[in-house]
């Protein structure tokens, strides 16, 4: 079972995700609610793939998807952006993110998303 | 309907959380209009419609998400361009609108009813004064978050050169790829800005349509309709090309096929020369760059986070939320309903634990070993009886705070000056307390202001400082928890209660008789007002017994205290604990009651000589020359019991609310926790009895409400 780490800053958000994704046979090892825990925890249970919210307090999704490929190039991660957010999402493709999914989003396309990874 | 099925397990957590961002809302605009900054506020206030954006969106509450949608786009602007011609109270007040109507939807949901409230007139509002801001602070750049729009009209620029690195490969194959994505996958652009970024390291760009899919959303429609277009070269075959190709998230359709052709008029490049018509700037490897416009979205991007870095510094806010965010850490919410699953379990517990210690097969026997491991089970489960308690009881502070909004609104419509001071917020409660607490607070505060507090110009006449103060205390005083309501008002009309009580038929006493207390009293009765026209928040006459109702629901009262032209006190008590208690033990007849422990002052043998009558007959007892009514049990419940005479049994001294009192009972059997539990519904309500318990030898025991007793 792939490992998820799922980072948001609300609690709602983390926990549809995690319905979502325990419902489709991913493990879901951990949660953080902001950028600083997310790397953290990434060091913490090295998981296979990072669900990665963009605006969170303290550290940002975009920094913290720096700080992860800076310690494990080869980190997996998909963004979490709302409408609107594209100009973020593009600096966090180049920052190494492999993909995004659009708030609200469909179980179905988060699935495939990650996947595919 | 899938979507439907999904939501439900989602509910409570969403209603739990928004409440809670609704809460801090508040919480955050009230601190900007006491005049702690505005502009600190700001980011919390766009973090705060962000989430609940993101989460209403969700649940496909549209009406919820595209308001705070819209405030979340005002608070965007504000966060970055800063106008200088922003009117705090103006935009405080569209937000207070907008979390009254967040609030009232989420009520709606929480009670199972469809928020089908419309938020279309809100939302114009906010837009419209979002546009004034615009308008009027021409200077900046407007357009940063939303999607820019190609300043090159699109005949320009209509390719690209890649990289250097890869242009001096030598590559055999040139391929045109059409690929659509997903209906509804959105960033139709982005997601096309994705694919070119990873064909790149397989691959050499040769040209892409549309090519404004990073700097405009305009591509969006073109991509959904006609598909994503994008020739390359590449040493890989046909069949590799698809599948690495096929490996791109949300694909919907994907074609691949050889190609000499150029696309649609394009002209291609391969790599060797940049010195033709369009400035192509390279500035890193793997960018694609177009316009040289790459750079700003970095730049920007790092500028706002370190323009926001920077206030959040300066704000207490940051102090405020990293300690949120440390106690986030330490504490987890649990769904009520398994606590008091755990409360009842704690319960059956020390029933069954009495059962086994003072089991009668146990009479007689000496029991050394067994009685010491009895002590350390009752230590034990003792602990666990205060910790599960603790666990139920929270702080009052949420509730309390809540007021300043009550207080905010009222003394802003009723034209009055009212400060709130808040004593005690810290004392804990049980959780079901708080519950019943809100809407008699609301209640007497609301009565406060309106009835009690007078106009400025009114109060400076009677030399009284022209602000009215609001007093909410809350403290612990022997096993429960004082809730007071003060205010400095003007205190209540002894004689338009009077009246009023005469009109209602509701003196029970020779008036002369009655005291100021009872007086005042007959304000909890229903029905009762003495306000002579109707108000929006009181005259109805409804207001005070349903207080009544509920503070008795969780087994408390509440007084009312008064000095004409000084103020009015309301005094509520509530228990600490709802379902275990100690008690001791009593026999009446063949029967086992129980009183709480703390009601009981003392006990007593008796001596004939102290008992005498009054004028109508009472019984009375004089202990250490004060005078206390005789309450004889088996007489109050009937109950046949061989000791009548008062030297044969035994005087247990209790206090209700200010009265004492002698009850006259049989014996004394033991002290005991008990667990409370309610009469089975089928047993109407019998004045004097709270509830009944298992004692521990299996005998059931009823329980004493000594306020009702006296």
């Amino acid at each position: 079972m792939k490992k998820v780490l799922v980072a948001d800053d609300a609690t709602f958000m983390r926990t549809s995700l995690r319905m979502m994704l325990e419902r489709n046979g991913f493990e879901v090892a951990g949660e953080a609610e902001n950028g600083l825990v997310a790397v953290s925890k990434y060091k913490e249970i090295k998981p296979d793939i990072v669900t990665m919210d963009i605006t969170m307090p303290v550290c940002d999704g975009i920094k913290a998807v720096q700080m992860i490929k800076e310690f494990d190039p080869n980190a997996k991660i998909i963004m979490i952006s709302s409408m609107g957010q594209e100009c973020f999402v593009k600096e966090a493709i180049l920052s190494g993110a492999k993909g995004f999914i659009v708030k609200p989003f469909k179980e179905e396309y988060v699935i495939e998303t990650l996947s595919k990874l | 309907m899938a979507e439907n099925m999904d939501r439900e397990p989602m509910l409570e957590l969403f209603i739990f959380e928004t409440n809670q961002l609704i809460d801090q809302l508040e919480q955050a605009l009230l601190d900007c209009e006491k005049g702690s900054g505005f502009e600190n506020s700001i980011n919390e206030i766009f973090r705060i419609m962000h989430t609940i954006k993101g989460s209403s969106a969700m649940m496909l509450y549209d009406n919820i998400s595209t308001l705070a949608h819209s405030i979340e786009d005002l608070f965007f602007y504000l966060r970055e361009e800063r106008p200088d011609n922003v009117d705090p109270s103006k935009i405080i007040d569209i937000v207070f609108e907008g979390l009254d109507f967040i609030k009232a939807e989420t009520a709606k949901i929480e009670s199972g009813l469809t928020p089908d409230g419309s938020s279309e007139e809100l939302k114009a509002k906010t837009m419209q004064y979002l546009e004034q801001l615009k308008e009027s602070n021409p200077s900046s750049n407007n357009s940063k978050y939303e999607s820019k729009k190609d300043s090159k009209s699109d005949n320009e620029q209509k390719y690209y050169i890649s990289s250097d690195k890869n242009a001096q490969k030598l590559m055999t194959n040139k391929y045109e790829a059409v690929i659509f994505f997903e209906d509804g996958c959105e960033m139709e652009n982005i997601r096309a800005f994705s694919v070119v970024h990873d064909l790149e390291s397989i691959a050499e760009i040769v040209s892409y349509y549309p090519q404004d899919i990073m700097e405009s959303n305009n591509s969006v429609l073109e991509i959904r309709e006609k598909g994503f277009k994008v020739v390359f070269k590449t040493d890989l075959g046909l069949d590799e090309v698809k599948e690495i190709l096929s490996k791109t998230v949300l694909l919907k359709d994907l074609q691949v096929y050889l190609t000499d052709d150029v696309l649609e008029g394009f002209e291609f490049n391969n790599g060797t020369s940049n010195s033709n018509n369009e400035p192509s700037l390279l500035n890193e490897d793997k960018n694609i760059v177009l316009d040289g416009m790459v750079e700003e979205p970095s730049k920007t991007f790092d500028k706002k986070l370190e323009s926001n870095k920077a206030v959040e510094e300066n704000n207490k806010e940051n102090g405020k939320e990293q300690a949120k965010n440390a106690g986030k850490q330490s504490v987890i919410s649990v769904n009520i309903a398994k606590l008091d699953r755990l409360m009842d379990l704690v319960g059956e517990l020390v029933i069954a634990e009495a059962m086994v210690t003072q089991n009668p097969d146990l009479r007689g026997l000496v029991l050394n070993n067994f009685n010491k491991a009895a002590r350390q089970l009752n230590k034990i489960t003792t602990e666990l009886q205060d910790i599960v308690m603790s666990i139920r009881m929270v702080p009052l502070s949420t509730t309390f705070q809540k007021m300043n909004r009550i207080v905010r609104d009222m003394s802003k419509k009723l034209d009055k000056s009212v400060e709130l001071e808040i004593i005690g917020e810290e004392t804990e409660v049980d959780k079901n307390i708080i519950e019943r607490l809100t809407d008699p607070l609301i209640h007497l505060i609301r009565n406060s202001i309106d009835h009690g507090i007078e106009m400025a110009d009114e109060r400076a006449a009677i030399g009284k400082p022209p602000t009215g103060k609001l007093i909410l205390e809350a403290k612990n005083a022997g096993g429960e928890v004082w809730i007071i309501v003060k205010d400095d008002g003007r205190g209540l009309n002894k004689e338009k209660i009077l009246e009023r009580a005469r009109e209602n038929g509701l003196i029970f006493k020779p008036e002369s008789e009655l005291t100021d207390r009872e007086i005042y009293s007959f304000i909890f009765l229903p029905g009762f007002s003495t306000k002579d026209s109707v108000t929006e928040f009181s005259g109805r006459g409804v207001g005070m017994d349903i207080v009544t109702k509920n503070i008795e629901m969780v087994g408390g009262s509440v007084h009312v205290d008064s000095t004409p032209g000084e103020g009015t006190t309301f005094s509520m008590r509530f228990p600490l604990t709802l379902a275990i208690i100690d008690g001791m033990i009593i026999a009446v007849g063949g029967n086992k009651y129980t009183i709480p422990t703390v009601s009981i002052l003392e006990s007593f043998k008796v001596k004939s000589e102290a008992i005498f009558e009054d004028e109508m007959g009472n019984e009375m007892i004089m202990v250490r020359g004060e005078c206390y009514p005789i309450v004889r049990l088996h007489r109050r419940f009937r109950i046949d019991t061989e000791i009548t005479d008062f030297s044969e049994g035994i005087m247990i001294m209790v206090e209700g609310e200010d009265k004492r009192m002698c009850i006259f009972a049989d014996a004394l059997l033991g002290q005991q926790q008990v667990v409370v539990k309610a009469l089975p519904k089928y047993i109407k309500k019998v004045n004097g009895i709270a509830g009944c318990t298992l004692l521990g030898d299996g005998d059931i025991s009823l329980i004493l409400n000594i306020d009702e007793i006296i």
